[in-house]
């Protein structure tokens, strides 16, 4: 319970920080998603479980190779670059394609019609694919965790650490359903998609320098591991 | 004949009797904010504060004998901005010896600070109380263009001229004015309303991009202008990248799409502080406003010379300029019904424009002088002191 309490005060502590860090890829695009507040509020959700399948995927991978890989910079800098990459790629499609990453939108506009032909192939939502990337794309609060989970020294333990965490942090995720009113200025769309279009091209650049160098970089670094014990020590 | 030539001529003498009368509160008032440097032993130093002074006023003054605004500022505008870089270029060499500013220089806070950066620094200066840019917040004697000072005169110039900053402030706009002045005709006449959108859209991922890596995203990868004032040092890839794109924009928003459009192509669809800065429109008691009992020509003149593309159908129709208006008074010149007129808010649209545009110069020429005038004369006493 003790360990409970504690994880969520820590997300709720560095929530600011995880909002920051996931912002650019999610406000834009909550802005050129649907109007209205119920849509969005889906929307968010799903992209929050999105990124909590992130962290929870990446928590059993590092518990799986014993809690080395967060500390292994040479693979830390492959994944945040492919995880960038496939950012950059879905704010890219977003931003040029606007109702071919959320189904949800297209069918709610047009009428129904029947299918002729083979069946549409099964494409997940967006904003979950967009919440999982960014869940990979690890923030400094969430490395934290990371390391003070560990410290339960058992799995099932660890990722209830990370939920009530990941609980603490979502809280602060509420205020980006003020995006939903904005809609209502009919230039906010164009504006968002032009967003995501430069913040694709920020994040492919990241993705190329990850994948282009992560061989370059060295395998541990003890400044590091300082600095994860730092962070721990304040939180 | 006779008669007619003496009707012309006390209308004349009348009318540069009144442009006199009206420039002479703002040639003493100036005066006194340019005696400091008129009162320095050094003869180029005074020397180029008389002669901004005399330029200023001399402009200020064919304002109010043309009643014309636009073609007047946008001498002032252009001067400021080509002479902006001679001076601040002049003053890194003496102070470091190059352009390019090294990491160790950033890092002790000599990084010369810029309006620019203010929309990036809400956010992370919100939630951690730190500034995100490496520049020092009072002056100091190896960076004298501080934060504190550059912010308390963006507020002052902001909350009476709103966006007007962009026609009377912007050290940097008066060079693509400057390109987009040159030729007769724009031979780029098409352009899809939708890019006027784009610096918002450069605004939002600078500062959701400045708030998630604590960094002045916009100066470090996007600003046009460090082509022309200063640098990262290039070390490596990454700022050999940065070097790469400030030229690349540099050339194509402020030096080609200026001369093919005649328009400022750098503030109409890229620059994220002027976007910023229209927010501020609603604090003036400024505006321009269309009178649509004149306007029934439909003759668009006042759109196809908006500098910015600030006018269009819709707001023609409407009688109110879009947000991105930067009150630098082209359409107001360029109608030939007197459609287009100064305003002030709260007061009927059409009554006493004349009033209302004297307001508004008091206002942006002040300011102009005080800011725009003291970079002038500095850039003119470093070229004049090459000669004297």
């Amino acid at each position: 319970m003790g360990s409970l309490t504690e994880a969520l005060v820590l997300g709720l502590g560095s929530g600011p920080v995880c909002l920051a860090a996931c912002g650019p890829a999610l406000l834009p695009w909550l802005g050129a998603e649907p109007r209205e507040l119920r849509a969005t509020s889906r929307l968010l959700g799903l992209f929050l479980g999105g990124r909590l399948a992130g962290y929870l995927g990446f928590a059993v991978v590092a518990w799986a190779a014993g809690m080395a890989l967060p500390l292994d910079l040479r693979l830390r800098t492959l994944i945040f670059g492919l995880a960038n990459l496939g950012l950059a790629g879905l704010l890219g499609v977003s931003a040029c394609l606007p109702h071919r990453t959320c189904p949800m939108v297209a069918s709610a506009r047009e009428p129904r019609l029947y299918q002729i032909g083979a069946a549409k192939r099964y494409r997940p939502p967006a904003a979950v694919t967009l919440g999982f990337f960014t869940g990979l794309n690890l923030c400094p609060p969430f490395v934290a965790a990371g390391v003070r989970a560990a410290a339960t020294h058992s799995l099932p333990g660890a990722l209830i650490f990370f939920t009530a965490f990941f609980v603490g942090t979502a809280v602060w995720f509420i205020p980006a359903l003020a995006v939903s009113p904005l809609r209502r200025f009919r230039s906010v769309p164009t504006i968002a998609r032009m967003a995501m279009a430069v913040l694709a091209i920020y994040y492919a650049y990241l993705g190329v320098v990850g994948a282009a160098s992560w061989q370059l970089v060295p395998r541990q670094s003890a400044q590091l591991v300082i600095l994860i014990s730092g962070m721990v020590t304040h939180a | 004949m006779p008669d007619q030539a003496r009707s012309i001529a006390p209308q004349s003498v009348r009318r540069i009797g009144r442009s006199l009368l009206l420039t002479v509160p703002m040639a003493l008032f100036t005066l006194l904010l340019f005696t400091p440097a008129l009162r320095e032993p050094e003869r180029p130093a005074k020397l180029a504060a008389l002669i901004t002074w005399a330029f200023m006023m001399m402009l200020f003054f064919q304002m109010m004998r043309t009643r014309q605004t636009y073609r007047w500022r946008r001498i002032f505008f252009v001067a400021l901005g080509f002479l902006f870089p001679v001076g601040f270029i002049w003053d890194l060499i003496a102070l470091r010896g190059s352009m390019s500013i090294p990491v160790e220089r950033m890092l002790s806070g000599d990084t010369p600070f810029c309006f620019m950066v203010i929309p990036m620094t809400l956010i992370p200066a919100a939630l951690t109380r730190t500034i995100i840019f490496p520049g020092s917040i009072l002056p100091t004697p190896s960076n004298p263009h501080s934060i504190a000072i550059m912010a308390a005169l963006w507020i002052l110039a902001t909350v009476i001229l709103g966006k007007a900053w962009c026609s009377y402030g912007c050290f940097f706009g008066g060079l693509d004015e400057g390109f987009s002045s040159i030729p007769k005709k724009a031979r780029l006449r098409k352009i899809n309303p939708k890019w006027r959108l784009a610096p918002w859209a450069i605004l939002v991922a600078i500062v959701l991009l400045a708030a998630a890596t604590y960094e002045p995203i916009y100066c470090k990868w996007l600003c046009p202008f460090k082509a022309v004032t200063e640098f990262s040092e290039v070390r490596s890839t990454q700022t050999a990248i940065q070097f790469g794109i400030f030229n690349a924009l540099f050339l194509g928003l402020v030096v080609v799409l200026p001369y093919l459009t005649k328009r400022r192509t750098q503030c109409a669809f890229f620059c994220p502080f002027g976007a910023f800065q229209s927010i501020f429109n609603w604090t003036s008691v400024f505006d321009i406003r269309i009178n649509k009992e004149k306007c029934a020509t439909g003759c668009v003149l006042c759109q196809n010379h908006c500098p910015t593309m600030a006018i269009d159908p819709s707001s023609i129709a409407g009688g109110k300029m879009l947000s991105t208006c930067m009150r630098c008074g082209a359409c107001v010149d360029v109608c030939r019904k007197n459609a287009a007129v100064w305003h002030i808010k709260g007061t009927t649209v059409g009554i006493a424009t004349e009033r209302a545009r004297l307001l508004y110069l008091y206002a942006a020429w002040v300011f102009a002088s005080m800011f725009g005038g003291a970079i002038i004369a500095n850039s003119l006493q470093k070229l004049i002191g090459l000669i004297v």
